[in-house]
């Protein structure tokens, strides 16, 4: 078993309520995003904040920390060019360059146990910098 | 079995970690990551790192080659004094470790643990593990985990003898092997990402995907800081610069200020320790002077490049010039190898070895189209070689002239160089020090039940 999945998945609990946002935001729309932290003490992954149904993708990226790590999950409503309505949920890994080694590392082999708990991501981002994870790329990829 | 490290005294160089670690019971060492921190060791082709988890830097950093004198020809009365005691192995003896290193001994030659990847001498790398727990971190190997970084491509052979080595001889309670190529991304805060390490024998470039090697993409080419040592010392030596290593002569001050250097003979001297001598000098003027250039290089548009000196332990200051481009280059560029007067013996390596922009397209094309995109734009450099300046820009320079149109490369690097050099190291010493994977050891009730091939389930 790869070290990171087993270090996610035994040494790492999920919140309830990650799964429970998720399933909300995936089935009613009532969130346009979910926010993700760590507490490493209890060795859990918990809900940090929820963003309602009006919020747009800057909301999402202004409540990402500059020094600390985060995971978020986002859903990209858009229409095609075809007058299609599509929804895409992007996973991001939230790791700026500024937060300590020892979150980065938190972070990168604890992703596992949380992405198993989430069914339905569509894409996932990894990014240091907002640059990585910019609309433009949101859009690039869903296309 | 509650032993304590105050009796063990001695020169202890600065041991700023608190003693609470290093005085608990072996129960505690398995199960409470905090309580007793594990050691972490990263023993690369030309520097052993080794230090305590949970730590931003190794505490120690020396040499991964050793002197080694045939017993029968040992001088009786030029050893001893030395702060390294020398170790008895077979009918020779070893001196391991920056001081033993430096000080000359007759007929010492130096003889490398490790190369291209794989270990050579077991007994040697038992000599810098001893010298790295006994003499440096000053710790019993029985009290705490270790974690070992190992090559990306390590031999099942190699990583069973390794955990025999540790559980029977050491006595470690617990053990972990970590691919080098995955501490680094995940030190970066990344499961997937592609790692170019190039550090001192050679260069490796990579791809990570979710915590895995993915070891059929995996590309390797010798050249690494040490033959880029050799580029600049050959191409010097072909300008008439000698490098006097330190030992072959005496500084004298006749008058205040002014210095007169008088040679010294030591016919007795090995071949393989004057070299050894010099490299150190000729590293450090790499290190210095050299940066890599922003295009490929040639010797017409840098033939008037201004001059940068440089002192020489011996005090003679000399100039260098275009090598200071032409050096890293070799890099991007092996087949200039063949340009430098006296570095025929690695015309081989010119020949076969591609470039590093090369090397990274080559690893990425081997991987599944689907993550190609994402190893693009996440390619991390590490390892000391790694670190020179001007490198991270010229390789995304490179990419982006070579790579396909929709890819967005991204090369990053840590700002702090020692966090660039040291990134393997750094990844091991904070992964063995999370709550997490404190269930991810080895453990040696574990080694005596199903014995060393276990390693390849434990640490696959």
């Amino acid at each position: 078993m790869a070290m990171a999945f087993k270090m996610a998945t035994a040494g790492m609990w999920v919140a309830d309520e990650c799964k429970n946002s998720f399933m909300e935001m995936k089935w009613k729309k009532v969130h346009r995003y979910i926010v993700f932290k760590i507490d490493e003490k209890s060795k859990l992954v918990t809900v940090d904040k929820v963003g309602g149904a009006g919020e747009g993708y800057s909301d999402l990226t202004a409540s990402l920390p500059d020094d600390d790590c985060r995971y978020a999950v986002f859903d990209f409503d858009f229409v095609t060019v075809d007058n299609c309505r599509k929804s895409k949920i992007f996973f991001i890994a939230w790791a700026p360059s500024a937060s300590k080694i020892r979150a980065k590392m938190l972070y990168a082999t604890s992703k596992d146990g949380l992405r198993r708990v989430l069914d339905g991501i569509h894409y996932e981002v990894q990014a240091t910098d907002p640059s990585e994870m910019g609309f433009d790329i949101i859009q690039d990829r869903a296309k | 079995m509650e032993k304590t490290h105050s009796k063990r005294n001695t020169q202890s160089p600065a041991r700023r970690h608190s003693p609470k670690s290093r005085s608990k019971t072996l129960r505690e060492t398995m199960y409470g990551g905090d309580e007793v921190s594990a050691i972490v060791v990263d023993l690369g082709s030309h520097t052993c790192k080794a230090g305590y988890a949970g730590e931003d830097a190794p505490k120690a950093v020396f040499p991964s080659v050793v002197g080694s004198i045939d017993q029968m020809e040992v001088d009786e009365n030029d050893n001893s004094e030395k702060n390294s005691e020398p170790k008895t192995k077979g009918k020779r003896k070893l001196y391991v470790g920056s001081s033993a290193m430096g000080y000359r001994r007759d007929h010492m030659e130096v003889l490398p643990s490790i190369k291209d990847g794989i270990v050579t001498d077991w007994d040697i790398v038992e000599s810098i593990w001893d010298h790295a727990f006994r003499e440096c971190l000053l710790v019993d190997p029985k009290e705490h985990p270790m974690l070992l970084a190992e090559p990306s491509s390590n031999t099942q052979q190699q990583r069973e003898k390794a955990a025999e080595l540790m559980f029977e001889k050491y006595q470690a309670p617990a053990l972990f092997l970590a691919k080098n190529a995955v501490l680094t991304s995940f030190a970066s805060g990344r499961a997937t990402s592609l790692v170019v390490d190039s550090g001192g024998g050679s260069t490796i470039v990579a791809p990570v995907h979710d915590g895995y090697v993915l070891q059929k993409a995996v590309s390797a080419s010798p050249i690494g800081g040490e033959l880029l040592t050799d580029c600049l010392m050959k191409s010097l030596e072909s300008k008439g610069v000698k490098i006097r290593p330190r030992y072959s002569f005496k500084r004298k001050e006749v008058r205040p200020g002014e210095f007169q250097t008088v040679d010294l003979d030591f016919p007795n001297t090995t071949e393989s320790y004057r070299l050894y001598c010099q490299r150190v000098i000729a590293s450090d003027i790499k290190e210095c002077v050299c940066r890599a250039p922003d295009t490929p290089y040639d010797d017409t548009s840098y033939s008037n490049i201004p001059m940068t000196a440089y002192e020489l332990p011996d005090g003679q200051t000399i100039e260098i010039g275009s090598d200071r481009f032409k050096t890293p280059d070799v890099l991007f560029n092996p087949s200039l190898i063949k340009t430098i007067p006296g570095m025929e013996g690695s015309l081989d390596i010119a020949a076969s070895a591609r470039g590093l922009p090369q090397m990274v397209i080559e690893s990425i094309n081997k991987c599944d189209v689907d993550i190609r995109r994402e190893l693009f734009s996440s390619i991390l450099l590490a390892g000391g070689t790694a670190s020179m300046q001007q490198l991270k820009e010229r390789l995304e320079k490179d990419l982006l002239e070579e790579s396909p149109q929709a890819a967005r490369v991204k090369v990053l690097a840590s700002g702090n160089s020692t966090e660039r050099r040291f990134s393997v190291w750094i990844g091991g010493s904070i992964l063995a020090s999370l709550g997490s994977f404190q269930q991810m050891w080895f453990s040696k009730s574990e080694y005596e039940e199903h014995g060393s091939s276990y390693i390849q389930r434990k640490c696959p």
